[in-house]
């Protein structure tokens, strides 16, 4: 079974008051196992929408969402939890890190609901931050960090769980270009050692990286 | 787990510390009027009885008057007369009665005259009661010989009435000389501590007073019953007041020194639940200022539980932090309040050992503590309790997009 992710003539529905927003419209499409998509499509288009679908954070009006099989469509919020805690890291375009946290605690903190204390998870949190070249600012709060940085400790956050996937909703979006290209590299890299990465962008020049590109407008699939 | 729910408690307060140093402070009060209060009428109805149960269970209180207003009548002199005890003493079961006939009077010792209360007891019969069935005793020399024109002072004198007065020493009252046998230990209370006891019939002659008590202690005869011996003195007493001088409805209050005990306790235990209805509606207050700080924090933080809940929160797990934060802000509230509440009564406590009108200890339980503290946190706990819910609630696709 090489197949990751797949939806099933997906839709998302919003009501607000009389109005009847539709921002996903029957999408349906497969990701494989290890393989880097690009969800590229104008502002509005249901990119953030798809990709909360598709990583578990959210779940479809109507249509089949099957994750390593398992159809996660109508599951609880605590399975889905689970999932996500487990298998899926998360890197949001405005990174998304607790402020208050130095850089240590923020990316230890998805081992905790895994039942493990903040000393067992310090020695791995280390070794990402390691990884992603932030050795020197480790006790650093965001506050006291650049964008760049940032990102780069939530993709050390997305990784301590060891997840099968990374999802990242525009990573570059808040970083100048040439930053984003790093960040690009660093999810290439976690490709390459066997992620799965979706990515979401409207910048036409990131999807060189990706090995397929998943057009949508309108909340359509193109 | 449990260790980082509060790690994150912690580290949440520290970021929002005012307003967390002030819904604490909601708590402190209601915990330290509790603790003071209680304390300190705990101490108050432990000194009480302690004095109580120094009396046996075979003694029976008559005094004049209605017991429920015992007071007044002590205040308005109502005194039991010589038939009155006359009466008593013919009641069957009953063994003695000790009057106890209490004075102010000049009293001078070395060149020094002071004013002070003295009493007449029967040295024949009275001593004897005395340290058998009240458990009095001399800390320094021994109780005073009937016709000996001795005396026998209470604990306090010796400190504060005539600094320095020792056994043997000589004391006029009135004009008249007394040999200071024995020194009382403490009876609890500041008032019996700083009297002078006299023979009955010394005291008689000094005070001219051929009679009246405004008390009389009554012992009875080993294997009657109390009540019956009470319902006896009772109607002893009315028929000669009736008989003897017309008196319609005379009252005499006749208790047990075990129905003094049941009385103390009873108003002690009003007391105690007034000082806990009180402090409770102030912890309510604290309380619902818990739960307004703990909403207030929930919608503040709405971003910190999306974030939560995509990196793999569960509901419990979120109820968890808001829940143990409330539970540790009410926690360190009862703390503060604990030993806030401990440090008011144990200074009033010091400040009635220096200043001595009434004798008061602050009776710090550990049970007390334990209560505080446990309460404190379950106020947290519970104020906390819809806020956390209303957290785990939220959807995270809309925790995240909270701006
Ligand atoms: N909770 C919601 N309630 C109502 N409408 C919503 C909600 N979430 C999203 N939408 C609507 O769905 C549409 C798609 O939103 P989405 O965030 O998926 O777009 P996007 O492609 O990610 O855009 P961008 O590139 O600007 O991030 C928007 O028009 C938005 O207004
Ligand atoms: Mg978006």
């Amino acid at each position: 079974m090489n197949q990751l992710l797949k939806l099933e003539d997906v839709w998302k529905i919003y009501h607000l008051g009389k109005v009847k927003v539709e921002v996903l419209c029957g999408v349906s499409l497969e990701v494989n196992k290890g393989e880097f998509t690009a969800v590229l499509g104008p502002s509005g288009s249901g990119k953030s929408t798809l990709l909360n679908v598709m990583s578990c954070l959210d779940i479809p009006t109507s249509g089949k969402v099957s994750f390593e099989g398992e159809d996660v469509s109508n599951m609880s919020e605590d399975e889905l939890a689970s999932i996500r805690g487990k298998k899926i890291g998360f890197v949001f375009q405005q990174f998304n890190l607790l402020s208050h946290l130095t850089a240590l605690q923020n990316v230890i903190l998805p081992t905790l609901f895994q039942g493990f204390t903040e000393k067992e998870g310090e020695k791995k949190a280390t070794e990402f931050l390691n990884s992603v070249g932030l050795e020197s600012r480790i006790n650093h709060r965001p506050g006291e960090l650049s964008g760049g940085e940032r990102q780069r400790v939530a993709i050390a956050r997305s990784l301590i769980n060891n997840p099968d996937v990374i999802v990242a909703d525009e990573p570059t979006g808040n970083v100048d270009s040439k930053t984003g290209i790093k960040i690009m590299e660093v999810l290439k890299d976690l490709n390459k050692q066997g992620k799965t990465v979706i990515i979401v962008t409207h910048d036409k020049d990131l999807v060189s990286y990706a090995h397929r590109v998943i057009n949508i407008k309108d909340g359509k699939v193109q | 787990m449990i260790k980082e729910y509060f790690r994150i408690a912690f580290r949440n307060m520290k970021v929002r510390s005012l307003r967390s140093w002030l819904t604490i402070l909601g708590i402190v009060i209601g915990i330290f009027l509790i603790t003071s209060l209680m304390s300190l009428s705990e101490g108050l109805k432990n000194s009480v009885m302690a004095e109580l149960q120094m009396m046996g269970g075979n003694l029976i209180m008559v005094m004049p008057g209605d017991m429920n207003d015992m007071f007044t009548n002590f205040i308005g002199g109502m005194q039991l007369e010589n038939r009155d005890i006359r009466a008593i003493e013919k009641v069957r079961g009953v063994d003695l009665v000790l009057e106890m006939p209490l004075e102010a009077e000049i009293v001078r010792y070395n060149n020094e005259s002071k004013t002070s209360l003295i009493y007449g007891i029967s040295y024949d019969s009275g001593i004897q009661l005395l340290k058998e069935d009240m458990g009095w005793e001399t800390v320094d020399g021994r109780f005073p010989y009937s016709g000996r024109r001795e005396v026998m002072v209470g604990n306090l004198v010796p400190k504060d009435i005539f600094p320095g007065i020792e056994v043997g020493d000589e004391i006029s009252v009135k004009g008249k000389k007394f040999v200071v046998s024995g020194v009382l230990r403490s009876l609890g209370n500041r008032q019996d501590d700083s009297t002078i006891a006299l023979d009955i019939n010394d005291f008689r002659d000094i005070t001219g007073q051929r009679e009246g008590t405004p008390m009389a202690v009554v012992r009875i005869v080993d294997g009657y019953e109390v009540g019956f011996v009470e319902e006896g003195i009772r109607y002893a007493l009315e028929e000669t007041r009736v008989r003897e001088r017309g008196e319609d409805a005379p009252s005499f209050s006749v208790v047990s020194s075990d129905a003094v005990a049941d009385m103390v306790g009873n108003i002690m235990g009003i007391l105690q639940a007034v000082v806990i209805a009180f402090a409770s509606i102030a912890i309510v207050v604290g309380g619902i200022g818990i739960t307004n700080t703990m909403y207030t924090s929930v919608r503040e933080r709405t971003k910190e539980i999306g974030i939560l809940k995509a990196v793999g929160a569960k509901k419990k797990h979120i109820t968890s932090i808001f829940l143990v934060e409330s539970g540790v802000i009410g926690f360190i509230g009862g703390v503060g309040g604990v030993v806030l509440g401990i440090l008011l009564a144990k200074s009033i406590e010091m400040f009635f050992q220096i200043h001595p009108v009434f004798f008061i200890e602050a009776h710090v339980s550990f049970s007390l503590m334990f209560f505080a503290l446990g309460f404190s946190f379950l106020v947290g706990c519970i104020s906390g309790f819809f806020p956390s819910r209303s957290a785990a609630k939220m959807e995270p696709v809309d925790a995240l997009r909270y701006e």
